[in-house]
């Protein structure tokens, strides 16, 4: 098994590169994230072990990282100041770019999936959805509704302008960006829903494009039936 | 703070999405449970009485005032300490006038105590004991006094349940307030039927409170906590003779099952509650001192047991033995705590339908509820019982040298419950 140590910090997030197979880039933060600093880490796996590529601190921790789809060395990386920042493993030393908005915890970072998009999505603490253009100059839409700490926003794979948040006030909810609105608000858990997730798959079923998938504190897996809402499998140890 | 606020929320119960949460500080590997501060009410020492059967055994012609001051007396003279140093005195007691309140009074003189120190009484029925515990406890957190003896006593041969008091006529209208004088016994026949505990198990667990009890005895585990006393009786020819008390009498070893199932049903004459898988009557006394640990680490006695939750609950009264069922799980949340980690609970055999019927309920593993015996073979003098516990409980935790964690639970007449969790803090 091949190991990467990054001595005094906790890794909060972990994507691989979309062009770079053997590549991927670590959000971590000092103290267990709690408090402190964070660092941007990004790896390359080789035969025998993991090794480091480049690195950049940032002065709060680091939640989550995703990589660009359309330019192999850019990321954004989303920090405890509610800040997000765009960095390039072709400019070494300072990000591209820092878009400060949200005025909590930027917990959540993806970057569009379909073939006509190229956008940024961020969830965040301040209990807000931010959509941003690639280069981060400003936000597009700001949307709300989420009651609670959001802790994960992830971009459907098939439907464009489409993506899913979950959220510490139990509900795993659907947004449209055309319309700026929260399509569905499904209350998928009874406790806080720390992770989502797309079916990225279309082959097994005519329903896997619409399956989301979420986790909670409240011990269980839940997969749900977009469209409808509906949960129909769930599973919990 | 705030973002360490928003993940402890994460270790909330499922369901509660509120994020305001509180945080505490408590030393490493414990929570309000476990961690030792100046300001713990802790138990120093307690003594108790035998048990005397009431009208045949021993103590039948002793007035309650000797036996409170023979287990007060016993207390301070064991541990070297003055009564001068007392802040107050609480005494449960049921059955005497105003709760005995000029019987307490008497009492401390006849223990020699200074007029300085004051004595109330406390009613809450077969709790009162143990409510004698939870004022003291009281008066010692609110910072009025530093210590104080907690106690119990009754006397069921001199005194009896049978003046009610005066009650509204109303009484008859409200189905809770009628409930109220339901006989005792008639309560154990509804819990028994309501709650489908047989005949059987009922007499079983009598006789396992017997035994346990009988191999206490024997083994002399009682000696430690028993005060002997000295007391007249008027024997069968009149006369007085001095007898000195220093074993429950109320144990019987040879008890059997097939001679308990030969009894009949005392309140019902299809009942399942017999005079043998019932409480028995009786007099008796402990006394617990009772103080605020800095002071008592400042007087350099030991601590014995720290109170470490209290809880007090309301039930139907027609079913007022199922109590402990609902006081437990209410102390033990207040303690952080749950049935696993408790090692011994005294739980008041009010009637084995009851008894039965909570531990079951609780989940509670049988080998862990009154190993010395309960009120089914020890008694059950009403004002006493709860602070009988407590020193049984404490003097077992005491022999079994480790750190552990105790409850004392009863029912209470009236439909009530009570608990409390000690923990013995080990060598």
């Amino acid at each position: 098994m091949k190991v990467f140590r990054s001595p005094a910090r906790h890794g909060y997030a972990v994507e691989a590169s979309p062009f770079v197979p053997s590549r991927s880039a670590c959000a971590a933060s000092q103290f267990y994230g709690l408090t402190g600093c964070g660092s941007l880490l990004v790896l390359d796996q080789t035969e025998t072990d993991v090794c480091l590529v480049t690195s950049w601190e940032w002065s709060d921790g680091l939640f989550d990282v995703a990589w660009s789809e359309t330019n192999e060395h850019v990321l954004v990386a989303g920090g405890g100041d509610g800040s997000l920042q765009l960095w390039d493993t072709a400019n070494h030393s300072a990000p591209l770019r820092v878009a400060k908005e949200h005025t909590q915890e930027v917990y959540s970072v993806d970057w569009s999936q379909t073939r006509g998009e190229n956008l940024i999505v961020s969830g965040s603490w301040d209990q807000t959805v931010k959509v941003w253009d690639p280069a981060l100059s400003r936000s597009l839409a700001t949307l709300r509704g989420h009651e609670g700490v959001i802790y994960s926003t992830i971009w459907s794979p098939h439907i464009p302008g489409c993506f899913a948040s979950a959220s510490g006030d139990g509900t795993l909810r659907v947004w449209d960006l055309k319309a700026a609105a929260c399509r569905l608000a499904i209350p998928a858990h009874s406790a806080e829903i720390l992770s989502c997730d797309w079916c990225k798959y279309d082959q097994f079923s005519p329903f896997s494009r619409s399956v989301l998938a979420s986790c909670s504190y409240d011990f269980t897996v839940s997969s749900l039936h977009r469209l409808v809402g509906r949960r129909f499998s769930r599973a919990s140890d | 703070m705030n973002r360490l606020k928003i993940i402890s929320g994460h270790l909330s119960p499922a369901g509660s999405t509120d994020h305001e949460r509180d945080l505490w500080g408590s030393t490493c590997g414990s929570g309000p449970a476990g961690s030792s501060g100046p300001e713990d009410v802790v138990v120093v020492h307690g003594l108790r009485t035998a048990t005397g059967r009431a009208k045949r055994g021993s103590f039948k012609d002793t007035t309650p005032d000797e036996l409170l001051s023979a287990v007060m007396t016993a207390v301070l003279k064991d541990i070297g300490l003055s009564p001068n140093q007392l802040g107050d005195v609480c005494v449960g007691n049921v059955l005497q006038p105003g709760a005995g309140a000029l019987m307490a009074r008497v009492s401390q003189f006849l223990s020699g105590f200074p007029e300085t120190v004051p004595v109330y009484t406390v009613n809450r029925q077969c709790s009162s004991g143990l409510q004698a515990l939870f004022n003291i406890a009281g008066a010692i957190r609110s910072g009025s006094i530093d210590l104080g003896l907690a106690c119990g006593v009754e006397s069921m041969s001199l005194r009896a349940m049978g003046n009610p008091g005066d009650l509204s006529s109303r009484l008859v209208d409200i189905d809770k307030a009628r409930d109220c004088i339901i006989p005792m016994g008639i309560t154990s026949e509804n819990v028994a039927e309501r709650f489908g505990v047989s005949r059987e198990k009922q007499d079983a667990f009598a006789l396992g409170s017997h035994q346990k009890a009988a191999r206490a005895q024997s083994a002399g585990r009682f000696r430690e906590e028993i005060v002997p006393v000295t007391v007249t009786m008027v024997d069968d020819r009149g006369e007085d003779r001095a007898v000195t008390v220093e074993e429950d009498e109320g144990v019987r070893p040879g008890t059997t099952l097939e001679g308990l199932a030969k009894l009949r049903p005392v309140f019902k004459p299809d009942g399942s509650t017999t005079a043998g898988n019932s409480s028995q009557v009786s007099d008796g006394a402990a006394a617990l001192l009772i103080g605020r640990r800095a002071a008592v680490k400042a007087l350099g006695l030991p601590v014995l047991g720290v109170l470490r939750a209290s809880a007090v609950v309301g039930v139907p009264p027609d079913v007022m033995g199922i109590g402990p069922a609902v006081a437990i799980p209410a102390a033990l949340e207040q303690a952080g705590l749950s049935v696993a980690d408790v090692d011994v609970f005294e739980i008041n055999e009010a009637f084995s339908s009851q008894a039965v019927y909570c531990v079951e309920k609780l989940g509670i593993p049988p080998e862990k509820v009154n190993p010395n015996g309960g009120a089914i073979a020890l008694g059950h003098p009403l004002g006493c019982t709860g602070a009988r516990q407590v020193v049984t409980l404490l003097h077992e935790l005491r022999r079994r040298g480790r750190r552990a964690y105790g409850v004392v639970s009863m029912c209470i007449g009236t439909g009530m419950g009570a608990a409390a969790v000690f923990e013995h803090p080990g060598p």
